[in-house]
């Protein structure tokens, strides 16, 4: 049994690279496919535990990266992970992956459901689905800003986030290049002194 | 896909280029900007209704696959596959420059509290973006009341139980199909 062996010989924690730019596509596309609802605990489990392409530590320190880093972070990481294997063309096999059957899928459905959207059940049934949907989209904040207990300055900076694009319709460009960059600036002084 | 269907190139690059210049600014997930999307897609340019934005939100969210595909559906609805196209581009396109920016800043010597810090600082901004995205959210829940109750429920049960996400969409889309609104 060569993956016992090898599962004996390896030290917890080894990984392993990805065989190729196909692979990663491969296996972005299942794991986007496999994933209701927020892709980041699929993305863990597959690149951590199952494929073994990073350590925990790796993964979260990557992640980080694609969070700060311009554009959405999902998108971010893929091109990350896949540059870090294969250049740019890794980076477009992951992202290609991550994305691109998945919105045949989404595009699929939608379809149909747009087709019939005049008849007052399908409108009813986008009704509810809109509704629910707001609700995850809420514990998803909620569960963000549980981290901010006891942290004065970060619910203020989360609170004019929130104030500023929500109430005063500042553009969010304008919030990140404003509050954000003074934010970063005081979380600096404050890394420095710890 | 109605008289949007007929938008022109210069509308559309217009369109991908608001995409390309939010995704330069999001930070954290995608959801985030929807906020800044509503106000060009549907305030400014009236290029889909609140409710086809909504919708936009709650089909890739039910749909599997990533959620940030619901700019993908909403350019879908705004010019079929060229709005798609559009707009996912423009989102996805800024990422691909990163692989160069990192492998420079990784030289850094201080790259471990430069991003310690962008973590720190930008985390509460994205979470401020979020609650912005509730607030347009709940504040044009359809019905008078129905909506809001639908979303006071949903979020009740992924709070208390251990239903997953897309059984609570299905579900109320089920629900939502039998309901007077």
């Amino acid at each position: 049994m060569p993956q016992e062996a090898a599962e004996v010989t390896a030290p917890s924690g080894a990984t392993v690279a990805p065989a190729s730019a196909t692979e990663l596509f491969i296996a972005f596309t299942g794991l986007a496919l496999q994933s209701f609802g927020g892709a980041l605990a699929f993305i863990e489990r597959m690149v951590v535990q199952k494929k073994r392409w990073l350590s925990r530590s790796e993964f979260l320190g990557l992640f980080a990266i694609g969070q700060v880093l311009p554009g959405p972070s999902g998108i971010a990481f893929c091109v990350l992970l896949g540059d870090r294997y294969f250049g740019l063309r890794g980076a477009a096999a992951a992202l290609a992956g991550f994305t691109l059957v998945p919105a045949v899928v989404v595009i699929s459905i939608a379809s149909l459901f747009l087709h019939y959207q005049h008849l007052p059940q399908v409108q009813g049934a986008l009704n509810g689905m809109g509704a629910a949907s707001a609700g995850l989209v809420i514990m998803t904040a909620a569960r963000m800003a549980a981290g901010l207990r006891g942290e004065r300055v970060a619910i203020a900076v989360a609170g004019l986030s929130f104030a500023a694009v929500a109430l005063a319709h500042v553009p969010v460009s304008a919030v990140v290049l404003g509050l954000g960059v003074a934010s970063v600036a005081w979380a600096w002084r404050q890394v420095g002194a710890a | 896909m109605t008289a949007a269907a007929t938008l022109g190139w210069d509308e559309l690059r217009a369109l991908f280029l608001h995409f390309l210049s939010l995704s330069v600014f999001a930070t954290g997930g995608a959801l985030g900007l929807a906020s800044d999307m509503h106000r060009y897609v549907v305030d400014q340019h009236g290029l889909l209704t609140h409710a086809q934005f909504v919708n936009s939100i709650a089909l890739a969210q039910a749909a599997p696959g990533p959620n940030l595909l619901f700019v993908t559906v909403m350019g879908w609805q705004i010019a079929g596959l060229k709005g798609a196209l559009a707009t996912t581009l423009g989102l996805a396109a800024p990422a691909l420059v990163f692989p160069f920016a990192v492998s420079r800043l990784g030289r850094l010597r201080q790259f471990k509290r430069l991003l310690a810090a962008l973590q720190r600082g930008l985390g509460p901004v994205a979470i401020g973006l979020m609650a912005a995205t509730c607030w347009l959210l709940v504040g044009n829940a359809p019905g008078a009341w129905l909506g809001a109750a639908m979303i006071a429920t949903a979020v009740l049960l992924l709070a208390t139980t251990r239903v997953p996400p897309v059984a609570v969409i299905l579900g109320a889309g089920a629900l939502g199909a039998l309901l007077p609104w």
